[in-house]
């Protein structure tokens, strides 16, 4: 795929690049902050944008403003965020338009480089990628909400696949259980939350992470 | 800091003499003022649609007057007043109670001259004409003795009202000075609060913008070398990666070392400073002078000023050389660093705005001399006690 990096750490940068051109992806453009990241993603359209949300000069949410910006703009090109820390408010703000070819990954996510290239596949796939951290921070918030205290253990980790944007298959794959398997658990999960059953997963994203914050 | 009306520095016996007399003569001044000013507005005075008219005339004649007692307070007495501007009211006040103890100083002086006539009179005759019996003479300088004494009490008394009453009027009330203390202290008091925040921040900073990168492209490498397509390959890659965590290392142990150097603890100001000189990045030239052992928030607060400052200039004054002179002497510990930059730092940038608060925190002050083209003093008054 072809990929445009913004991150304001020379080292951190360079390791990126050169990570993904070992995976054979292309790296159009490496910038160190946000007003030259929407200077190159409109200079060459690339299919995904991975950007820092903490950027020159103030250090505060530079990168998220610009994804967000990058959204609305050009909602076919994939942006996935890294943050500092599991920021709900962050991740609110990259969902509510749609959960579609996005994601919010922890900084840290990138030292794991498999989970972190398999993050940008899904979202290059057109679907999301969120942090498993942040959906797990989410789920131990949330614990005190009535529906989600009714699954079962089994429904839970399910859950947690499903809000980190996996596919059915790739759930039942990471949990070494049928495919139907989890849509049975699936389908007992939404009745749990009183979600319409909907095709679109990443709808049932969209809808999980709301119901999480709400 | 201020500490409102220093203790003055008495002045000579004779110079003093000359201001209470020159006192008793203003005094017959302001009685002048008084009747003649008070005969002219008194009408005035009593008619409330003129009254405040009248009343402002008569206070800055008064206000004159004033700036004459003023003055001889400080000729004469060597008092030293600070900045500071009386209403109308104590103005008045003033004026009034120091015409009458200046009037009544001058009875005081007349009876001293007098008793001093009739104790020549009486000298005198006991040479010449040896009509006195002893008990006379006795009755007479036991007489004279006590008066004598009586005068010069109230002479002293009244002098020294006329110091209270100077202070008073002039300098800051004893009120003043402490609702001035209270106000000093709950600004250093917010200012220290935000010194810490700001601090955390940078360390926060430094944590995230340094060490935390670095380890997250450490584990990258590692990750990178993991997928190695080639065991040499992989090799390659291990090893930027070993190189990379001794970078973390150090990183880390810098970043340790700005948010406290723990040599301050263990072997004191003067090696903490020796490790603030070997990591500049320009010259740094220490003098160190301090004789006696330092209270541990001094040491603390001597050596962040010597740290920031040393950074600062490295990082912008564009010095070839710092120059670095920490001096105690006795009460004050006095920390100087000056380099051969370009100047213009601004005293309001975060780092000195800490620094500031730092000193203020412990009723020290700090200066920072910084004229465009250089070069840049600071300089911090630290005191021991």
């Amino acid at each position: 795929m072809r990929v445009i990096l913004a991150e304001d750490s020379t080292l951190l940068r360079e390791g990126l690049v050169r990570l993904l051109a070992e995976e054979g992806h292309e790296v159009l453009a490496a910038v160190g902050d946000a007003d030259a990241l929407l200077r190159e993603v409109e200079a060459h359209a690339p299919d995904v944008v991975v950007t820092d949300i903490r950027m020159p000069p103030d250090h505060t949410d530079e990168g998220l403003r610009a994804a967000v910006r990058i959204r609305e703009l050009r909602p076919e090109i994939g942006v996935v965020v890294l943050s500092q820390y599991v920021e709900r408010n962050y991740a609110a703000q990259l969902l509510t338009s749609s959960a579609e070819r996005v994601g919010y990954l922890l900084k840290d996510r990138v030292a794991q480089v498999e989970e972190f290239l398999d993050a940008l596949e899904r979202v290059h796939a057109g679907g999301a990628a969120i942090d498993p951290e942040v959906v797990r921070q989410l789920l131990i918030r949330t614990t005190h909400v009535d529906p989600l205290t009714r699954l079962t253990p089994r429904e839970r980790t399910v859950l947690e696949a499903l809000a980190e944007g996996h596919t059915n298959a790739a759930i039942g794959e990471k949990l070494h259980i049928s495919l139907s398997a989890v849509e049975k658990n699936l389908n007992a999960i939404f009745d749990k939350l009183g979600l319409h059953r909907t095709t679109g997963y990443s709808r049932r994203v969209l809808a999980v992470l709301r119901y999480l914050e709400s | 800091m201020s500490d409102g009306v220093k203790e003055p520095v008495a002045a000579p016996f004779l110079l003093r003499v000359v201001g209470v007399l020159i006192g008793c003569l203003t005094a017959l001044l302001g009685l002048g003022y008084f009747v003649v000013a008070g005969a002219a507005l008194g009408a005035f005075l009593l008619w409330p649609r003129t009254r405040g008219r009248a009343h402002a005339l008569l206070a800055s004649g008064a206000r004159r007057l004033t700036g004459v007692e003023r003055w001889r307070r400080s000729v004469f007495f060597h008092d030293t007043f600070p900045e500071h501007r009386a209403s109308d009211q104590q103005i008045l006040r003033y004026l009034a109670a120091r015409t009458y103890s200046g009037l009544l100083c001058a009875v005081v002086v007349g009876l001293v001259d007098f008793g001093a006539v009739l104790a020549g009179i009486f000298a005198v005759s006991l040479t010449t004409r040896a009509t006195m019996t002893w008990v006379d003479v006795l009755s007479q300088v036991v007489l004279g003795g006590t008066l004598l004494f009586l005068a010069v009490q109230g002479l002293r008394a009244l002098t020294d009202q006329d110091a209270r009453l100077a202070s008073e009027c002039f300098g800051p009330s004893e009120r003043e000075l402490l609702q001035r203390r209270i106000d000093e202290l709950a600004t250093s008091r917010a200012a220290v609060v935000q010194a810490v925040d700001v601090e955390r921040r940078r360390v926060e900073r430094d944590l995230h913008d340094g060490v935390q990168q670095r380890l997250v492209a450490l584990a990258m490498l590692l990750g990178r070398a993991r997928r190695g397509r080639t065991p040499e390959r992989a090799d390659a890659l291990l090893e930027q990666a070993h190189k990379e965590a001794q970078e973390v290392l150090t990183e880390l142990r810098e970043v340790a070392w700005r948010v406290y150097p723990t040599a301050l603890d263990s072997l004191g100001l003067r090696e903490a400073l020796g490790g603030v000189s070997e990591r500049s990045a320009i010259p740094v030239r220490m003098e160190y002078d301090v004789p006696a052992p330092l209270p541990p928030a001094v040491e603390t607060a001597a050596y962040f000023v010597v740290s920031e400052t040393v950074t600062n200039a490295a990082k912008h004054s564009l010095a070839d050389e710092v120059h670095v002179t920490v001096r105690g002497s006795g009460a004050t510990l006095t920390v100087v660093v000056r380099d051969t930059g370009a100047g213009g730092a601004d005293p309001a940038g975060s780092g000195l705005t800490g620094l500031h608060s730092r000193v203020a925190a412990l009723d020290g002050t700090l200066r920072v001399d910084s004229p465009l083209g250089g070069p840049t003093t600071i300089t911090a008054e630290l005191p021991c006690a």
